[in-house]
């Protein structure tokens, strides 16, 4: 077995972020392909090559329909059996914003409840228009959830970086789909208030915006499914991969490691991959 | 085939909303101050296929409606569903698109709809209905339907209560496009008298006058030319509509800029000087920077390509265009700016081999958004042309992953006869590709296939270069409007990118206007000749004529030359990313631009004539001073009244909720963002970005631009924009010695006619213009590397007639040798000394304050000195020892000082970093301390630095004119005092409000 953590990074269908996404898992180690959705569905190339599958943010399809929708029908008609071999090896999967929202409505977030099941790919939430109604670019602060079995998020507690989308609301029919998944500790990653301390921000009551720039359901910002390898999440931790991107990196003194808090959750998933072996 | 309807609205369970009908109600308020109660929202699909309603029913979760949040059903009205609509509303507006409008969300649904139903052809035509619940009785159900659709692209129906009670609601169709027939190519006789000449130009949109009509006409009588005419088969003695059509396209002021090649005579009053200039471009902007290139290395590609290129390091090289899309954004606001910047977009892509799109820049100029005086009744009001010239923008640049990271809204009432709709992309190529040729350069050969890749030709954009060249009347036609489509062409970018880096294009540009004319047209310049076929051109629609095939400015496509071996690789790539490319023309050396229809020759004309032919217009400009009433302000003013009112003025307020509405982010790249400080709201001076990942290298882009100047001094208009970009670029610690420039005028008609009588006044304010730029830019060693011009931005009939103030954007792109030291605009810490570097001048004409005063009425004028640069040698010195303490890592807080001079520059600080400050400005330079305050002097940027380092900044800046003005508080108090005088004395919150509460406009948010 090639000692390489090969990362699939989708691209095509107006996917945008697929360069960054890219070079972060370089960053960590990783070695990044970025890949036309095309040379997946006409066989020209397998998903079993790779260890790593990241489905980036961008505007697949232009959003319309709903974003992330054709994009995740695509995976779910034309990619099916690759997608359910991926998974089934466990392999992670990673989401971020658009990916987010396809791999929700693609059904392989939040997934069946129990780890051992095979995914179903069928939709159990959703990601709908922000309550402002309003496209917005602007930096969040974010806690994860400690005891998530999510591979992505281990040893990150608070971690800032963009949000930049018009749909993040995040949605389930009931309260129940929610207390399941907080039960399980699926609901990795929430919106927090910064001033609150590190490691007591995440509550369920609706923070205001800007705070949870979305108005997302118990402010979740990105979920896992029950085997914590599938994640994902709206803001984009790939756009905090140093810390020139911060918005007050003029105000700070950082010394020599420019290294951004964006980064480990890239770094965790190329770890767990080498520990598997 | 059948027709099935398929109806989506959001769920009304608890926790769920129908955020779009929020919208719907909170914009309404927000620009109208009318509260319309509950709306709701339905997204309606009519599909054409040969599928029936019971088989697309059982799919509809699977493709148009989402299973948690949405309800969706075929073929059943949702309004006459009670689950959803217990009693009928009051009013529901339905808006669908007109025949042949770019449907955007209906081509994304039946891609979805083909995954699930292959069989056969399918289509798509989508709308929305609003329905009103409970509307005031008050409220005009004309005008409220009016608020939501464009009747130039858009159709609607209105329901009422009324009518769903009894009924009789009728429902949108599918917009049936009546099919046409081809017309067979017409000859045009030339042979008539002058006057019919005009007349054919006029009627048939060419904006040909009648010494190019001659031209033309004289052509044809040329002995050779019949003979060659002949030989292939073509109307030997007269033009082919698809020829004149041509010709007219080429030669537009839009693609040749006749305007600023021609020949003037200037005379000044002032001076009693008398000159011919020969072409104002060849002598001021050409002339200055090809003797820059003689003592630079970097200056790549000028002025020749798509955008001008400068090598960055010894892998990349980037470049940068700025286009100006106003008239189809003065019909329609959404549409017109969304080709604005998808189409610059395809500039770049177009430079060289094809350079990959990396940042956006929007500038607009808009009438006030809260304008409440008289409006003509074709054009919208202000604020909706600011909504859908933001929105077209925002979908533009967001849906392409492109990020705008800079920009600007400028306000003056002027602008509401013809806003200015700038958009600006930066690009980034390699230096060299894996088979060692230069990527900036185009190296077809003869024999290379021609293919037209991305969107299909259609009757929409048909005109579009000759109309923008014409000024904007009632009659302005419907097809000079479209909408771009995003998405295809972000296909086709992904796409041509591969090709590029797998060696397989040789040539490229992209369609922009006078679509395949000009692209194929432009690149047989290389080759010298070309053989179209236009009878291969995919078409959106059967049945249109040659001409218009040729003509048509349809979006979305580029001309890509491909070798013949890499004909099969090209074509593969392009399955591939399901992008349309067809071959349509093979280039030749024949001399000849020669158009086919099939195997019929439908036009057949010199290269040189083509694009040599044009006679030079020659034009008269006489320079007059304008007289104003001198500015002279009330000494009883109470300056921090003053200040709050100043930061609320729309061309100084916040433009956050804009701003933060475009992806300023995307490709993580960043570095200094549109807004900056603690709380992420202090205004970002120049965009500053690090676009190699992992690499420290940066790209800085700025842009200044003052049209209020212009009132007095159009050369001093463009002075000072020169300076603002540079002072912008300076507070992120630019390489002063690797930038360069792009000039975007945009003029009224400055020839003149009895519709322009003042056109000499007017072309006399283009000759200083472009004299002060050459002489900044020389002085700045700042070339301008591309530029573009509009010169009709005109609304209506003399003497009603609203002529935009002469305004010119400049960029600026340039390097930064490290990211990690530079600037940013906010205060950061208590006991910080601040600096004003520079001199302040008495110089209020024209000011911000002035207008100001002047439209509280406080004063009669706003004449007076408007400010100049003197001395813009030295003044470059100051830049390059300030850039050099930031780079230094000396200084982390610099800002421009501009509009509303150092008070309002002061006060941004103050708001960035939410601490406060106490200033001196006794001592500062010349005038009261009333014009100490608010003077507009160029060369002056603020800086504030801790203490450790004040020592050797002081020493970095010798002979430098510095002043230490005051230093940075823990308090919430902006303080100025002038010696024993406090002059203003204000809290930073309430600085805060008032600075970003102006342009707001969101309404109220639950």
């Amino acid at each position: 077995m090639s000692l390489e953590v090969k990362v699939c990074v989708l691209f095509g269908f107006g996917i945008n972020c697929d360069r960054e996404t890219a070079a972060v898992f370089e960053m960590v180690g990783g070695v990044s392909e970025r890949l036309h959705v095309n040379r997946l569905v006409q066989g020209e190339r397998n998903l079993s090559e790779f260890d790593i599958l990241a489905v980036p943010g961008g505007f697949s399809f232009g959003d319309h329909l709903g974003s992330g929708r054709l994009l995740g029908n695509r995976l779910r008609f034309a990619l099916r059996d690759q997608l359910q071999q991926f998974v089934t090896d466990g392999k992670p999967i990673i989401g971020i914003c658009n990916g987010f929202q396809a791999l929700v409505k693609t059904g392989l977030l939040p997934g069946p409840s129990e780890a051992s099941l095979e995914p179903d790919l069928i939709q159990r939430a959703s990601l709908t228009l922000n309550n402002t109604g309003r496209y917005e670019d602007r930096w969040v602060t974010l806690e994860f959830d400690s005891q998530s079995p999510c591979i992505w998020t281990k040893n990150i507690q608070r971690i800032e970086c963009p949000v930049r989308h018009g749909e993040g609301r995040f949605v389930m029919p009931t309260a129940e789909d929610f207390n399941n998944l907080e039960a399980n500790h699926q609901l990795t990653v929430r919106y927090v208030d910064p001033v609150t301390t590190i490691g007591e921000g995440i509550q369920d009551e609706l923070l205001p915006f800007p705070i949870s720039p979305n108005g997302s359901m118990r402010n979740v910002a990105g979920i896992c499914d029950a085997t914590g390898l599938v994640f994902g999440l709206m803001p984009h931790p790939e756009a905090f991969y140093s810390m020139w991107l911060h918005p007050e990196h003029t105000s700070m003194d950082i010394g020599e490691d420019w290294e951004g808090e964006g980064l480990q959750i890239f770094r965790n998933a190329v770890e767990y991959v080498r520990s598997q072996r | 085939m059948q027709e099935v309807r398929v109806e989506v609205t959001p769920l009304q369970t608890d926790g769920m909303r129908d955020v779009l009908g929020d919208v719907v109600q909170r914009q309404l308020f927000a620009d109208h101050g009318i509260d319309v109660g509950k709306v709701r929202s339905i997204r309606g699909y009519l599909i054409r296929s040969s599928y029936s309603a019971s088989e697309i029913e059982p799919r509809v979760q699977d493709i148009f409606s989402d299973p948690i949040i949405e309800f969706g059903a075929a073929d059943t009205p949702l309004l006459e569903d009670k689950n959803f609509f217990p009693s009928p509303p009051a009013l529901t507006v339905t808006v669908g698109f007109k025949p042949g409008v770019t449907d955007n969300p209906g081509a994304a649904a039946n891609d979805g709809f083909k995954v699930l139903f292959p069989d056969g052809d399918s289509f798509i035509s989508t709308y929305v209905s609003y329905a009103f619940l409970q509307l005031p009785d008050d409220i005009d159900h004309d005008w409220l339907a009016s608020t939501l659709f464009n009747g130039l692209i858009e159709k609607s129906i209105l329901t009422t209560k009324e009518q769903l009670e009894s009924g009789n609601a009728t429902y949108l169709t599918y917009p049936e496009r009546p099919s046409i027939e081809r017309q067979a190519p017409s000859i045009i006789n030339l042979e008539l008298a002058d006057e019919e000449l005009i007349r054919l130009s006029t009627e048939g949109l060419l904006a040909l006058n009648l010494n190019e009509m001659q031209t033309i006409r004289d052509h044809y009588r040329d002995e050779p030319t019949r003979a060659a005419r002949t030989n292939i088969g073509i109307s030997p003695n007269a033009p082919t509509d698809v020829e004149l059509e041509c010709l007219a396209q080429t030669w537009s002021e839009h693609c040749k800029h006749k305007i600023f090649a021609s020949k003037i005579h200037h005379i000044d009053r002032e001076t009693n000087e008398d000159t011919v200039i020969d072409s104002l471009f060849k002598t001021h902007i050409m002339k200055p920077t090809h003797d820059m290139a003689k003592e630079v290395d970097w200056l790549l590609s000028v002025f020749h390509d798509n955008s001008g290129v400068i090598a960055w390091n010894d892998d990349w090289s980037i470049c940068m265009k700025a286009e100006t899309h106003n008239s189809p954004s003065a019909l329609d606001p959404y549409g017109g700016a969304m080709t604005g910047i998808v189409g610059v977009n395809r500039d770049i892509l177009g430079t060289g081999l094809g350079a990959r799109p990396i940042a956006n820049t929007d500038v607009f100029c808009f009438g006030p958004p809260n304008w409440t005086g008289e409006l003509p009744s074709t054009l919208f009001h202000p604020s909706r042309v600011l909504r859908g010239v933001h929105a077209g923008v925002r979908v533009g640049g967001n849906e392409s992953g492109i990020p705008t990271i800079n920009g600007s809204i400028v306000f003056d009432e002027r602008y509401i006869g013809k806003p200015l709709v700038y958009c600006g992309t930066v690009g980034l190529m390699p230096r060299r590709l894996a088979d060692g040729r230069e990527s900036h350069e185009k190296n077809p050969i003869p024999g290379d296939l021609v293919y037209m890749v991305g969107g299909r030709v259609g009757s929409d954009g048909i005109h579009g270069a000759t109309f923008s060249s014409l000024e904007l009347t009632d009659e302005s036609p419907s097809s000079a409007v479209q909408i771009g489509d995003p998405i295809t062409q972000k296909k086709m970018m992904d796409m041509l990118l591969e090709a590029r880096d797998a060696c397989l294009i040789t040539c490229t540009t992209d369609n922009g206007a006078g679509g395949l004319s000009s692209s194929i047209g432009e690149m047989a310049e290389y080759t010298n000749g070309c053989e179209i076929d236009l009878g291969k051109v995919p078409l959106k629609q059967e049945g249109l004529s040659s001409w218009e095939i040729l003509v048509s400015e349809s979006q979305e496509r580029m001309t890509v030359a491909v070798a013949p071996k890499d004909k099969d690789a090209f074509e593969a790539l392009a399955q591939l990313h399901e992008v349309e490319a067809t071959q349509v023309a093979t280039f030749t050396n024949t001399g000849y631009f020669h158009v086919k229809h099939g195997e019929e020759t439908v036009a057949y004309l010199p290269i040189t004539f083509l694009h040599d032919g044009v006679p030079q217009l020659e034009l008269e400009s006489e320079w007059t001073p304008p007289q104003h009433v001198a500015f002279t302000p009330p000494n009883d003013l109470d300056q921090s009244i003053l200040l709050k009112e100043m930061l609320a003025r729309p061309n100084i307020a916040s433009k956050e909720t804009w701003v933060r509405q475009y992806d300023h982010e995307v490709i993580a790249q960043t570095v200094v963002k549109p807004f900056v400080g603690v709380e992420r709201d202090g205004p970002g001076d120049a965009g500053l970005i690090a676009p190699i990942h992992g690499n420290s290298q940066g790209i800085v882009v700025s842009c200044g631009i003052a049209p209020r100047y212009s009132d007095i001094d159009a050369g001093a208009m463009v002075a000072a924009s020169i300076d603002e970009a540079v002072r912008n670029a300076v507070c992120v610690g630019v390489d002063i010695d690797k930038m360069a420039g792009l000039d975007n005028f945009c003029w009224p008609d400055p020839i003149e006619s009895e519709k322009t009588p003042d056109g000499k006044f007017k072309l006399a304010q283009l000759v200083r213009a472009n004299r002060e730029l050459e002489r900044i830019c020389r002085a700045y060693h700042l070339p301008c590397v591309s530029g573009k011009d509009s010169m009709k931005n005109d609304y209506g009939v003399w003497p009603n007639k609203i002529s935009i103030p002469p305004t010119m954007l400049f960029s600026l792109f340039g390097n930064q040798p490290d990211v990690r030291k530079t600037a940013t605009s906010n205060f950061k810490h208590h006991g910080e000394r601040i600096y004003l570097v520079g001199t302040t001048f008495d110089e209020l004409g024209a000011s911000e304050v002035a207008f100001h005063l002047k439209e509280r009425g406080d004063v009669e004028g706003i004449g007076g000195q408007v400010p100049l640069l003197e001395d813009p040698k030295s003044q470059l010195d100051v830049y390059r020892k300030l850039s050099a303490a930031i780079q230094n890592g000396l200084i982390r807080t610099a800002h421009d000082c501009s509009e509303g001079g150092l008070a309002v520059a002061l006060a941004e600080m103050c708001i960035g970093g939410r601490c406060g400050a106490i200033v001196d400005i006794d001592g500062i330079g010349g005038g009261d301390a009333f014009t100490r305050l608010w003077s507009e002097s160029l060369g002056r940027i603020i800086i504030s630095v801790e203490a450790q380092h004040e020592l050797d900044f002081v020493e970095i800046m010798e002979g430098a004119d510095i002043h230490l003005i005051g230093m940075v508080t823990e308090s919430s108090e902006f303080t100025v005092e002038d010696g024993y005088d406090t002059i203003i004395q204000a809290d930073v919150d309430e600085l805060t409000t008032s600075w970003k509460g102006a342009l707001d406009m969101t309404g109220v948010v639950e």
